[in-house]
């Protein structure tokens, strides 16, 4: 038995009067992939943005396993989550453009860097074997995801289905125990959606890690998720295989609207 | 057309070696730049004319501390000379004091730095053109400063000639140590693009690119927006009163009143027009805004030569609005078309 890696416990968020989340609770097991779906405006992204702490005052609880048994994610500062195993990308890509695809992935090593500004300038041993052994790390991502033979080019220009890749492989170089995806297939074409699949499926047993995915995609979803947590206005309506997703009522409802 | 192809293959050879090492070319920029502080002793130039590089370089290294701000951090300030006063003012006033060079530098150094910080603070609380306008009055204040507090006295603080490193004499006065104070200044500015590119192809600068592109992506990669916008304010307000400090080392005599808004406003466009992110292109910059005006459109223009001057920046900004650097590739362009037209008239020639 798999043992919880993020556990979301009456989570609810609230825009001036507007209740964006509402008592969310949901459990996503280590070595999942986990879809999380719903309409436009359920506030899937709202739920991604308080799990990785941009948004503080969520009432209820966020816990997270990983790195420590059961922390309370409230007690880390947004930049400290990455500390703790937990990464994710964004719905509109939010790469630096006027950098390198590698110093991209470098971007997402930061935390891991021991020396400080002062060895950098001075250009200290221990400065340079840091920086290469994460540029080592990085090559081996980008041969990984196809994309190393471009690693110097500017991210400016790049077609869009390569940015969502240099975006994965920026998480990857943080060590992460999960992975949040927002709409990593969104913008892609059929061809790269497969792709994706097969990727993340491969991120899922190279990296071990845990993936909880946004995607609207429902093709996608429903070949690579395990479960799925559909939610609507902010509610919880069921978390289940994709099959009985499928054949749940209230989700039809919440997609199609109800036959009365 | 085999001598063009030979000239080629010499100068990538030496261009790859050089973009390998970046430290050496540098160096070997300084080493050009110095040479300027001998020529006038063969008469080849007029000592003024090296008054002006003295400049350029003093300039070009407050105008890199811009850019880490404007350029990498996407932030910006209308203090900087402010900053350079404070590094040329201050300098003069602990100098006066008996304080040696050396330590005097380092402690305006430290007073700036602090300064810099506090606004790196305010910049967590005001952007964009409100940050220019918080940053516009720490200018004003500063320069109020010089010239009502009485510490700085009347029109300008004499430094008088500075004993370097303890022991060498230096005096603005005597000839052979004028170039002498001009090298030193040169290496100065090279130690400097050095810091420079090594911040920015660091760590530190990543973040601060990342930072300014995305705060989102950059707090979700644990780069922390306090200690990075600290950063960037701390490392400006350092270049600028570094500057101010070689402005003292060179000039031994600074103005109480020369550190207006105007400064702070020429060096932003040093920034513009030679390039962000780049540190030749910053000195490029400078070059045109401050080299070009003062070493030939004055004498030829007199008083209206900053009519010539604004058109000359308005045309480089027209024509190269990411910065003057560009036109190495254009040059490199042009050039390759020569190539390609030379080689086809020979096979004609051939035929």
């Amino acid at each position: 038995m798999s043992k919880p890696l993020l556990i979301l416990d009456n989570v609810s968020m609230y825009f001036g009067g507007l209740k964006a989340v509402d008592n969310l609770s949901f459990t996503v097991n280590e070595g999942e992939i986990v879809g999380l779906i719903g309409p436009n405006g359920a506030g899937k992204t709202t739920v991604f943005n308080c799990v990785t702490q941009f948004y503080k005052n969520y009432e209820g609880d966020i816990y997270f396993s990983a790195a420590s048994d059961k922390l309370d994610l409230r007690n880390c500062k947004v930049t400290d989550v990455i500390d703790q195993g937990l990464v994710r990308t964004f719905q509109n890509v939010e790469l630096v453009a006027d950098l390198s695809i590698l110093e991209n992935l470098l971007v997402g090593a930061h935390n891991q860097f021991q020396t400080g500004i002062v060895s950098h300038i001075l250009r200290t041993k221990k400065a340079r074997e840091e920086e290469k052994a994460l540029r080592e790390k990085a090559y081996e991502i980008l041969k990984f995801l196809g994309i190393y033979e471009i690693r110097d080019l500017y991210v400016k220009g790049q077609p869009y289905g390569v940015m969502k890749k240099i975006e994965i492989a920026r998480t990857l170089m943080s060590n992460p125990k999960m992975i949040i995806l927002d709409e990593p297939a969104a913008g892609l074409n059929d061809r790269e959606t497969d792709e994706l699949e097969t990727l993340i499926y491969e991120i899922k047993k190279k990296y071990n890690t845990t993936i909880l995915l946004i995607e609207h995609d429902m093709g996608f979803v429903m070949n690579i998720c395990d479960r799925i947590v559909a939610i609507n206005f902010g509610k919880f309506l069921a978390m289940d295989t994709p099959k009985k997703i499928q054949q749940n009522k209230e989700v039809q409802e919440a997609y199609l609207g109800s036959d009365a | 057309m085999d001598i063009l192809n030979k000239i080629e293959r010499f100068f990538a050879n030496i261009s790859k070696q050089l973009s390998e090492r970046p430290v050496l070319t540098f160096f070997l920029f300084g080493l050009v730049i110095a040479s300027i502080g001998f020529l006038p002793h063969t008469g080849l130039i007029r000592w003024g004319t090296m008054g002006i590089f003295a400049y350029i370089i003093i300039f070009s290294v407050v105008a890199m501390g811009l850019n880490l701000l404007l350029g990498f951090s996407g932030l910006i300030s209308l203090g900087t000379a402010g900053f350079v006063g404070a590094g040329a003012l201050g300098l003069g006033v602990f100098m006066n004091m008996g304080i040696p060079f050396e330590i005097a530098a380092v402690l305006v150094l430290i007073i700036s730095g602090l300064l810099g910080a506090l606004i790196g603070l305010f910049s967590l609380k005001v952007e964009g053109i409100y940050l220019a306008i918080a940053t516009l009055f720490v200018g004003e204040i500063l320069r109020q400063i010089y010239t009502q507090v009485e510490i700085f006295g009347g029109q300008a603080i004499r430094i008088g000639s500075v004993r370097f490193l303890g022991f060498i004499e230096l005096s603005m006065i005597n000839q052979m140590q004028r170039s002498f104070l001009f090298l030193i200044i040169t290496g100065f500015m090279v130690v400097m693009m050095v810091v420079m590119h090594n911040i920015v192809k660091s760590k530190t600068g990543r973040a601060l690119m990342a930072m300014s592109r995305s705060q989102h992506a950059a707090q979700a990669m644990g780069i922390s927006l306090l200690k990075y916008r600290l950063t960037a304010f701390v490392l400006a307000t350092l270049f600028a009163t570094f500057g101010g400090v070689m402005y003292g080392l060179y000039n031994q005599n600074v103005p109480t009143t020369a550190w207006t808004l105007d400064l702070s406003l020429f060096v932003i466009a040093m920034v513009i027009v030679g390039g962000l992110k780049s540190i030749y292109g910053t000195f490029l910059g400078v070059f045109i805004i401050y080299g070009i005006p003062n070493l030939w459109l004055k004498n030829y223009f007199g008083d209206i030569s900053y009519i010539f001057s604004g058109i000359l920046i308005i045309l480089v900004i027209i024509f190269y609005p990411h910065g003057f650097v560009y036109i190495w590739y254009d040059l490199k362009k042009q050039y390759n078309r020569l190539k390609a037209y030379l080689s086809q008239k020979q096979v004609t020639q051939d035929e």
